[in-house]
């Protein structure tokens, strides 16, 4: 049997398809944007393709993120934080706490015994702490967000950034700039930011081991290592972060497989778009 | 342009007839307000939980509740303007947001020489006293010190004291119950100047067994509502605690909540729920409400998930003042003394922390699968502690909890798509710890 997993992020889309021993047969992960509706088609689409498959080959969708709704061809609807357990779950079976920085969000899950979800929280309505506070400030240092990693790794201290409002803080590192900071340290600085406040956040649901972060962020050893600093424990960062959720949608998919949920009888493949 | 509402409104469940009548009721609250003036009574601006309701109405002072016309004006989504008026006065937003509107609204009124324009349920009458309180909050005393200064008005604040959790009653009862006396005796001589009238102790013997009857009729509504499915939820308590705050002391609180009690226990015994299928039964743990979006309870409801009770308003249960107590004002510092120690006993034998002993008791009595809390970004009182109480919850149950974040007028601090989120994350794990 073969069960997809889509995850409709704010800033990319996400596809995974496992087979029936949870083996990952195919992956990707696209950008998504206004026209979310489409792009999810297209991922699928592509994903299908990938591993080799045909779409009516599919047994179970699931499809999760701020966009889950808007998925026409997926037979449930998840809501992330619980994907994310799934996902994670699978992956590090130790698991109770999970951090997982998205492109507009962040959240923490704790996780039971069971492995299911007994608490979560999620950050309030601002950027800071999230993959988009990043985004903007490496485009205001010109450099690209893959390379955030690297560079920290040069800093030998850290320039503290005390604006949590991206904007503020996009003005002020480029006062920083101005004064001659080191753009090593102004990086080392954004990932502490960042870190205390999703630590700090975190810490409401009580942190214990084991500890992982998630989300397109987790790619960013500089900021897991500063969030590792502000936990005190080890954390774990999955083989692909980006993809975890979706691949929780994958597996909670053979989950409703297995009980005979009911399937989108309407289930097809087409693209729909916001702006006909 | 036409402005455009956020999606998520749903249709209304199943209710109580009697919380219907609450609407009526709120506006009269404020109409009558203005009648008194005409008719050359008194006004006061006045604070719910002070202890002094029964001595207002036994000075025929028309109480004012400045808190409940933020409110007002956040249900009906009018609250932007004075808001806007107090934060140009320079106030910060950061203050409490009923304080913000109350200090908008008679910013406007100065400004304009008279009632803002369309202001809801007519809007407050210009108060001749204001009646500040340490119950609760000190917003609630400092907003009547600023807005006294203000207009000119006379204002008496009243010092609502309670124990430490481990102190020892006993030892400190006394004290407690002659200091909360003094405050009420202080309070009762400022309105006799402000009235030239005597307070007569019949009258607030009388306003004292009403308040008393009203708030027990309350309390039996609320021992009905352990039925599963649910008789009543939580929207309809957010309105129907108006009788008990807004009428304290009169026959007219009395009379709904036997109207309320007859229906609710109908409702029970016929098994006529909330929802047609329950599927959860929530706790509303702490903080004050989304007055902006009440029909965010219909959305939990969408999902079968029903508020049975809550941990907000109806603050304490009801208490036996020794039949020795002949003083009126005596009884309402004994009164006092008994409701914020209620939980004391139990709070010092175990967790520590009254607000935890009582929540685990809902839990246990109203079997609930879940519990919810409301951050008030501006509402220090009711929201510091609370990630902490949840914690310490945390030690004694399993049950899933949530801690949404707003406001309890101010929009701008909520986020309907993220609430919607995380309400559907929160379903997910009713769900799974009910499927084990």
């Amino acid at each position: 049997m073969l069960f997809a997993g889509l995850d409709i992020g704010s800033t990319m889309t996400k596809a995974v398809i496992v087979d029936g021993n949870e083996k990952i047969l195919a992956a990707l992960v696209g950008p998504t944007g206004a026209e979310h509706r489409h792009l999810a088609f297209q991922v699928m689409d592509e994903t299908v393709r990938k591993a080799g498959l045909s779409f009516e080959a599919l047994d179970f969708i699931v499809a999760t993120g701020y966009g889950r709704i808007n998925v026409p061809f997926a037979d449930k609807q998840v809501t992330e934080i619980t994907c994310h357990a799934r996902g994670i779950r699978a992956i590090f079976p130790g698991t109770r706490i999970i951090i997982d920085i998205g492109g507009q969000d962040s959240k923490g899950i704790k996780l039971n015994d069971a492995g299911t979800v007994a608490n979560f929280v999620m950050n309030d309505k601002c950027a800071a702490g999230t993959g988009r506070f990043l985004e903007v400030i490496s485009e205001t240092l010109g450099i690209r967000l893959s390379d955030l990693a690297l560079i920290s790794a040069e800093a030998e201290g850290f320039v503290k950034i005390s604006n949590m409002c991206t904007v503020f803080a996009e003005h002020e590192v480029t006062s920083r700039l101005a004064e001659g900071a080191r753009i090593a340290e102004i990086v080392a600085g954004l990932h502490e930011a960042i870190a205390g406040r999703v630590v700090n956040m975190v810490r409401h649901l009580g942190i214990e081991k084991d500890v992982v972060v998630t989300g397109g962020p987790a790619k960013n050893a500089g900021l897991v290592k500063a969030i590792a600093d502000k936990v005190g424990l080890p954390v774990w960062v999955p083989p692909e972060p980006f993809i975890t959720g979706a691949l929780g949608a994958a597996l909670l998919g053979k989950g409703f497989a297995k009980r005979n949920a009911t399937r989108n009888q309407t289930r097809r493949m087409e693209s729909v778009t916001f702006f006909a | 342009m036409e402005q455009r509402e956020q999606q998520g409104k749903t249709a209304a469940v199943k209710g109580t007839d009697m919380a219907r009548k609450v609407r009526g009721m709120v506006k009269n609250i404020y109409q009558s307000a203005h009648e008194a003036k005409q008719a050359g009574g008194k006004v006061a601006y006045s604070m719910i939980m002070s202890q002094y309701d029964e001595i207002l109405r036994a000075m025929d002072i028309v109480p004012l509740p400045t808190e409940n016309f933020a409110g007002v004006c956040a249900a009906k989504r009018q609250m932007d303007r004075f808001l806007l008026q107090a934060e140009a006065d320079g106030y910060s937003q950061s203050l409490c947001s009923y304080a913000r509107i109350g200090l908008g609204f008679d910013s406007l009124r100065k400004e304009g020489s008279g009632i803002p324009d369309n202001s809801p349920d007519g809007g407050m009458a210009m108060p001749d006293m204001m009646l500040g309180s340490s119950s609760v909050c000190d917003p609630r005393y400092k907003w009547f010190q600023a807005a006294g200064r203000f207009l000119d008005v006379p204002r008496y604040n009243v010092d609502v004291v309670s124990p430490p959790i481990r102190a020892n009653l006993e030892d400190t009862r006394d004290y407690y119950i002659r200091y909360q006396k003094e405050q009420f005796r202080g309070l009762i001589a400022f309105l006799e100047k402000q009235t030239g009238r005597k307070m007569s102790d019949d009258r607030l013997w009388e306003s004292i067994r009403l308040c008393d009857e009203a708030w027990r009729l309350w309390y039996e509504i609320d021992r009905l509502r352990v039925a599963v499915p649910s008789p009543m939820p939580s929207q309809d308590h957010f309105s129907i605690m108006a009788a008990a705050h807004y009428y304290a002391g009169t026959q007219i609180a009395v009379d709904f909540y036997q109207g309320l009690y007859d229906e609710v226990k109908y409702k029970a015994a016929n098994k006529n729920g909330v929802v047609p299928d329950e599927k959860y039964r929530i706790l509303y743990g702490a903080g004050l409400p989304p007055w902006h979006t009440l029909w965010i309870f219909n959305y939990f409801e969408s999902f079968g998930a029903v508020f049975v009770i809550e941990n907000v308003y109806r603050a304490y249960d009801p208490v036996e003042v020794p039949s020795s107590v002949q003083d009126p004002v005596e009884y309402l510092a004994w009164r006092t003394f008994l409701r914020v120690t209620q939980w004391h006993e139990k709070a010092s034998a175990r967790s520590g922390n009254p607000y935890v002993e009582k929540l685990l008791e809902m839990a246990a009595d109203y079997k609930t699968d879940g519990v919810v809390f409301h951050a008030c970004r501006s509402c220090r009182a009711s929201t510091l502690g609370q990630t902490h109480i949840k914690n310490l919850l945390g030690r004694y149950t399993d049950i899933p909890m949530m801690q949404l974040t707003s406001d309890m007028v101010d929009l701008r601090d909520y986020s309907e798509s993220q609430w919607k989120a995380q309400i559907g994350a929160f379903i997910e794990a009713l769900a799974a710890r009910k499927r084990g």
